[in-house]
C-alpha cells in the first residue's frame, strides 16, 4: 500500500496512472481522499478520512472493514457525492463523483435504510425506477424481476411500514439494482439482520458477483466480508492501514492445512509419524474441524422448518 | 407526484376536506337566521364567501408551510434522501419535485373547496334570486329596478372574480411554500421552519405599510438608491402578501380585472422561482 501511494504521489494530479497500469477502466477510483468535518467554533476540524486511496476493478467485490467511526461510511458518501472531499477526488467509471451523471451506473444501499412507509414494495421500486428515468413496460418488468430476485413477490403490495428488518434490507438492495447498475455500494448491508436474512443478502451479493457487477461494501462483520470479498481494505481512524487481495492477506504463509475425511486412527498415526520423522515440519494441531455457529444455526433452523 | 401521494397518504387532505365541509355547511345552515322579507339577502352570500375564502386561506397557508417544512427534514432523518441523491437526480429536481408535490396538494384542496363553495353559492344565489324577484314582482317594481336587483344579487354569487380570489389564495400559498422550502434547506427542525414561515407570512401583510412609514420619515433619502435597495431587500425577504389580499373586494362583489390576476400571477411566479433558486443555492453543496 505504501508503494502504491508513492506511485500515486509521483503521478501528476488528474493523470490516469491506473489506466497505464491496466487496460481495463476502473470501476471506482478514490485518490488521496481527505474529509474534515467542522466542529464547534475555534475547535480543530474532525478528520474523518485521512488520505485514503482505493481502486476497485470491474467485477470485483471490495470490502472496506473497520470499527465504528473509522470513516467507512464517509468514504462511501464521498464516492456518491453526498459529501464533498476536503481534498482528493473520487470517480466512478471515470466520472467525477461530484457530477450527477456519475450516479448513472451506481446503486446504493445505506446503513439501516428507511424508505417511504406509505409506499408498498412494488411502488417503492417503481419510484426509484422513475428517478432513474425508467418508464412503462420496462419498469414493470424490471420491478417484477427484482422482486423475484430478492424474494419479495409475495409482499410486493404490502406497505413498507410493515416490513421486517431483513425485508427492508432486501427491498433496499432491489432499489439499488433498479437501473441495472454496474457498481453497487452497500453500507453495512446486514446490520441488524438475523442470520437467515444475512445469509440471503450474502447470497444476493454472490449473484451480483456472478453477473459481473462490481460491489463495494463496508461492514464490521468480518466473517461475512471474508466470505464474499475478493479484496479487502482495513480502515482505522480514517486511515487505510492495510489493503490487498483477501487470500493474500489471510493466508498463514508458513502453514499447510490438510483436512481428511473418513481417515482411520491408523492413517492419522502414520501421518503424524511421517511428520515427526521430518526434521523441519512441526505438527501444530490435529482434531475435528468445527462448523461456525452461524452454519449450525442455519442448519438447525432449516431442519426444524422442514419438519413443519 | 410522489410528494403529493405521500402527503395524501398522511391523511392531510382528508382532514382539510372535512373541515372545509364543516365550514361551508355551517354557513348553509346559518342561513335561516338572516332571512327576512325586508332584506335583499345578499349579505348571506357575502357571509358564505367570507367564511369560505377565509377557510381556504387558512388551510392553504397552514398546509403549504407544514407540509413543505416536514418533507425535507423527514427525508434526511429517515436517510431516504441518501437513496434518492445516490440516483442520477439533480438536487434542483429533487427540491422542485417536493415543492410541486405540495403545490399540487394545495391546488387540489383549493379546487375541491372552491367547487363546494361555488356549488353552495350557486344554489343560494338562485334561491335568493327567485325569492327577491318574486317579492319585487309582487310589489310591482319597475323593470329597471328589478334588473338592478338581479345584477346586484348575481354580483354576489359565483363570479369569475371569485375564482380570481381563489387563484390569489393559491399564489399566496405557493409563495409561502417556496419560502418554507428555502428555510428547510438550512433549518435543523421542522418547528423552526414552521414558526419562521408563519412570522414571515404575518409580517408580509404589514411590510408595505411599515416600509412606506419608514421611507416617509427618511425625507431626503426617499428617492435615493439606498431607499430603493432597502425596498428591494425587504420585498425579497418579506413578500408583500397584502397585494394578494383581493378577497375583501371580491366579497363586496367588486369585479377583479383580468390584468390584476395576470399581475398577481407574475409576482407569484417571480417569488416562487426566486425562492426555488435560493433553495437550490443553499442545498446544492449541503452535505449529508
Amino acid at each position: 500500500m505504501a508503494g502504491h501511494r508513492k506511485e500515486l504521489q509521483a503521478c501528476p494530479r488528474g493523470g490516469n496512472l491506473f489506466g497505464l497500469m491496466t487496460d481495463r477502466p476502473t470501476a471506482v477510483e478514490i485518490r488521496h481522499l481527505v474529509k474534515d468535518f467542522k466542529t464547534s467554533f475555534k475547535k480543530q476540524p474532525l478528520r474523518a478520512v485521512d488520505d485514503v486511496s482505493i481502486r476497485i476493478m470491474p467485477g470485483e467485490v471490495y470490502g472496506l472493514i473497520g470499527p465504528n467511526g473509522s470513516g467507512k461510511s464517509t468514504t462511501m458518501k464521498a464516492l456518491l457525492g453526498l459529501v464533498a472531499p476536503s481534498s482528493g477526488d473520487c470517480s466512478i467509471f471515470g466520472k467525477d463523483s461530484l457530477k450527477v451523471d456519475s450516479r448513472d451506473e451506481v446503486g446504493f444501499l445505506p446503513e439501516n435504510p428507511y424508505f417511504y412507509k406509505h409506499l408498498s414494495g412494488e411502488e417503492t421500486l417503481k419510484f426509484y425506477g422513475k428517478l432513474c428515468g425508467i418508464k412503462g413496460a420496462k419498469l414493470r418488468d424490471r420491478v417484477k424481476e427484482l422482486l423475484e430476485l430478492v424474494d419479495l413477490t409475495g409482499a410486493s403490495h404490502r406497505r413498507i411500514g410493515g416490513y421486517s428488518k431483513g425485508m427492508l434490507q432486501r427491498i433496499g438492495l432491489a432499489q439499488a439494482l433498479i437501473q441495472e447498475p454496474r457498481l453497487v455500494i452497500l453500507d453495512e448491508p446486514t446490520a441488524g439482520v438475523d442470520p437467515v436474512g444475512s445469509r440471503e443478502i450474502r447470497d444476493l451479493i454472490f449473484k451480483l458477483k456472478e453477473q459481473g457487477i462490481t460491489v463495494f461494501l463496508c461492514s464490521h462483520l468480518l466473517e461475512q466480508v471474508q466470505e464474499v470479498c475478493d479484496t479487502v481494505g482495513i480502515i482505522f481512524r480514517g486511515k487505510m492501514i492495510k489493503e490487498g487481495k483477501l487470500d493474500d492477506l489471510i493466508a498463514i504463509e508458513d502453514q499447510t492445512e490438510l483436512v481428511l475425511k473418513d481417515a482411520s486412527p491408523e492413517l492419522v498415526a502414520e501421518i503424524e509419524e511421517l511428520i515427526a520423522r521430518d526434521g523441519n515440519a512441526e505438527l501444530v494441531r490435529t482434531g475435528r474441524p468445527r462448523t461456525t455457529l452461524e452454519r449450525l444455526f442455519l442448519r438447525e433452523t432449516r431442519k426444524h422448518d422442514s419438519y413443519r | 407526484m410522489h410528494a403529493f401521494t405521500q402527503l395524501v397518504r398522511m391523511k392531510v387532505f382528508y382532514f382539510l376536506a372535512f373541515f372545509a365541509v364543516i365550514l361551508i355547511a355551517s354557513n348553509f345552515f346559518n342561513l335561516p337566521q338572516h332571512q327576512g322579507p325586508e332584506s335583499t339577502g345578499t349579505h348571506v352570500l357575502s357571509s358564505i364567501k367570507s367564511w369560505s375564502l377565509g377557510a381556504m386561506t387558512l388551510f392553504s397557508v397552514v398546509l403549504s408551510i407544514v407540509a413543505t417544512a416536514l418533507l425535507l427534514p423527514k427525508d434526511v432523518e429517515d436517510r431516504t434522501l441518501y437513496t434518492i441523491l445516490a440516483k442520477p437526480v439533480p438536487r434542483l429536481d429533487y427540491l422542485a419535485g417536493k415543492l410541486l408535490g405540495v403545490l399540487l396538494l394545495v391546488f387540489v384542496s383549493l379546487l375541491l373547496m372552491d367547487m363546494l363553495m361555488t356549488g353552495i353559492l350557486y344554489l343560494r344565489t338562485n334561491l335568493l334570486l327567485s325569492q327577491q324577484l318574486g317579492i319585487a314582482a309582487a310589489r310591482g317594481w319597475p323593470a329597471a329596478e328589478t334588473l338592478a336587483l338581479k345584477t346586484e344579487i348575481l354580483a354576489q354569487g359565483p363570479t369569475l372574480s371569485l375564482q380570481g380570489a381563489v387563484f390569489a389564495i393559491f399564489l399566496q400559498a405557493a409563495i409561502i411554500a417556496s419560502i418554507a422550502l428555502l428555510i428547510s434547506t438550512f433549518s435543523s427542525s421542522t418547528l423552526f421552519t414552521t414558526i419562521i414561515c408563519f412570522l414571515i407570512f404575518f409580517c408580509g401583510h404589514f411590510q408595505a405599510d411599515a416600509r412606506a412609514a419608514y421611507l416617509s420619515q427618511e425625507v431626503g433619502m426617499a428617492d435615493g438608491w439606498f431607499s430603493r435597495l432597502v425596498t428591494l431587500l425587504v420585498a425579497l425577504v418579506l413578500p408583500d402578501f397584502q397585494i394578494f389580499n383581493v378577497i375583501d373586494a371580491v366579497i363586496e362583489g367588486q369585479v377583479m380585472p383580468l390584468f390584476i390576476a395576470g399581475k398577481l400571477a407574475l409576482i407569484g411566479l417571480f417569488y416562487v422561482v426566486f425562492y426555488i433558486f435560493a433553495s437550490w443555492v443553499a442545498f446544492a453543496k449541503k452535505e449529508f
